[in-house]
């Protein structure tokens, strides 16, 4: 059954704008990362390393999480618009199945999202002229960012299914991540405790060297927690309240 | 005769102000039910309770036997078909595509999908956005999205609202070859007195959360006791005759209007006024509107 949800679930983003968010918004970070790193050059001299630092900040800070946000707020106004719940309510499929198959394609757009920004990445270290491919660390930061993408994707799921406007979870989003960047600033460790600031630290935002060296695990916990924690809160919700 | 939808003592309230108060509703196979009442009485909160889309505050409902509870939702679900509120469809995707969606949830072949789409005539405009639909044609793709997979059981909240003259024709008509088409039972609510009289084998009368009445359409008509109306060559003395027979005679629109009265107690009423050489000129029985017995029930009228 779950398999059929979530096929049902890719089905319904058959001609949706999603993709068009999907392709079009992160080329905003990765040119305003490039052109930054591009006017910076006198003070950034480590190749990759350096465009990374500016790459990431745009993208993981202000750019990622609403645009989870925004995946989110669009698998449920599909059915916040008219009346869709009740008849998603009332098929014979176990809730359960509903919420992984709203999660499965969340992630999967995300994953999606978090390739793309790695194929932009690649073509603009190239359209500037850096040497070579892009470095092991970087492909291991951004797989590591997209498992925060997953916690954030489980919180915002959550947030979308109870909140009916399309805006407001996309704001908590991109707010959530910039209280998560003053949160690790003023204490590195206290990011583990919120999910936006997971997304930065996964991704080395800002930064040419591991910022996760030493606390991996914490970073996996965390993530694995937040996940387990909305899609819990997304589940019981579905199963208790009453539909509206 | 199966009971296919049990509730006993059903209640919903919502911030401690009662929906649905105490309610035992019985709905027999093959009928179809009409739920009726005014717009707020409780009819959809009513619905959504059956189907689990709302959670009673209290009371139990049996569906096929079965209590509607986490453990047996899915199996009850799977047999019943249900269009509540408003249409519901994804507007980007096409009608066929939307019955698609619905057909691989209730785990029917696709195939169905042409067979419903001709039940309710949206062949044509299948491979239109639904979006562009008409709000009759988003009423008609609901009941084919309901339709799917042959339900035991359909729930139909207020089907023809909405519809132009025409369409809640053809939705009537088509509700009422159900249960001999398809064997289905039917709970179709609505708040026209008149739609239910047209479609409806069973009625349950529903009025501020409240069950007033429930049994089949015709007990419904035999309870209200229709009046008798009589004219005469000559009327005033017909009254007269009626007086003294212990009637209680008034006189409206040119004819006298008798209460309801036995066959036996009418041949004497003829007898009598032949005897005094007046002539029965017309004679007919006052079919009570629903509405009458709506008035009867709650002591207030239909708003």
């Amino acid at each position: 059954m779950l398999l059929s949800c979530i096929k049902n679930e890719n089905r319904k983003l058959h001609h949706s704008v999603i993709w068009l968010a999907c392709v079009f918004i992160p080329i905003i970070p990765a040119v305003m990362g490039t052109g930054n790193y591009q006017m910076n050059l006198e003070i950034l001299h480590d190749g990759w390393y350096s465009l990374w630092t500016q790459f990431s900040l745009f993208y993981s800070l202000f750019f990622f999480p609403p645009m989870i946000g925004l995946y989110a707020a669009y698998l449920w106004r599909l059915e916040h618009f008219n009346h869709n719940w009740n008849t998603l309510m009332t098929m014979p499929v176990p809730e359960i199945d509903i919420c992984l198959s709203k999660l499965f394609v969340l992630c999967k757009v995300a994953v999606i999202t978090q390739i793309w920004m790695m194929i932009l990445f690649f073509l603009c270290g190239k359209y500037i002229g850096l040497p070579g491919g892009i470095p092991i660390d970087m492909i291991f930061w951004s797989l590591r960012g997209t498992l925060a993408a997953f916690a954030i994707g489980s919180c915002q799921l959550f947030l979308s299914m109870v909140i009916r406007s399309f805006a407001i979870p996309i704001g908590i989003a991109l707010g959530g991540g910039i209280v998560g960047m003053l949160l690790t600033a003023m204490n590195s460790s206290y990011g583990f405790f919120w999910p936006y600031a997971l997304m930065f630290m996964g991704m080395n935002a800002n930064k040419s060297a591991n910022v996760l060296s030493g606390t991996m695990a914490a970073y996996l916990i965390s993530n694995v927690f937040f996940f387990v924690l909305f899609l819990g809160i997304v589940l019981f919700i579905l199963k208790k309240k009453d539909c509206k | 005769m199966n009971t296919i939808i049990r509730t006993k003592g059903l209640c919903k309230s919502y911030h401690q102000k009662a929906a649905v108060k105490d309610l035992d509703l019985t709905v027999e196979q093959g009928s179809i039910y009409g739920f009726l009442g005014p717009n707020g009485a409780g009819k959809s909160t009513t619905m959504k309770m059956l189907l689990g889309l709302a959670k009673p505050s209290a009371g139990a409902i049996q569906i096929f036997g079965k209590t509607m509870n986490a453990k047996n939702r899915i199996s009850i679900l799977g047999n019943t078909g249900s269009l509540i509120e408003s249409p519901s469809y994804y507007g980007h995707l096409t009608g066929e595509e939307n019955l698609k969606l619905l057909a691989s949830m209730k785990q029917v072949p696709e195939a169905q999908v042409e067979e419903v789409l001709s039940v309710v005539h949206l062949n044509g405009a299948k491979d239109k956005k639904a979006t562009y639909y008409s709000f009759g044609m988003k009423q008609r793709l609901g009941l084919a999205g309901a339709l799917l997979g042959n339900p035991s059981l359909l729930l139909l909240d207020e089907p023809t609202n909405g519809l132009d003259p025409a369409g809640i024709q053809e939705m009537r008509s088509l509700i009422c070859t159900l249960p001999q088409r398809f064997g289905m039972t039917v709970l179709v609510s609505s708040h026209l007195l008149s739609e239910i009289d047209q479609m409806a084998t069973h009625v349950g009368i529903l009025d501020q959360g409240e069950l007033l009445f429930q049994d089949s359409l015709s007990a419904l008509h035999e309870s209200s006791r229709p009046n008798l109306r009589i004219h005469t060559t000559n009327d005033k003395k017909a009254s007269l005759i009626f007086k003294q027979m212990g009637f209680a005679p008034s006189y409206e629109n040119q004819s006298l209007v008798l209460d309801s009265l036995s066959d036996a107690r009418l041949f004497e009423v003829g007898k009598q006024l032949y005897a005094q050489e007046i002539g029965i000129l017309r004679i007919a029985e006052d079919e009570a509107s629903l509405e009458d017995i709506f008035l009867k029930l709650t002591g207030r009228s239909l708003s």
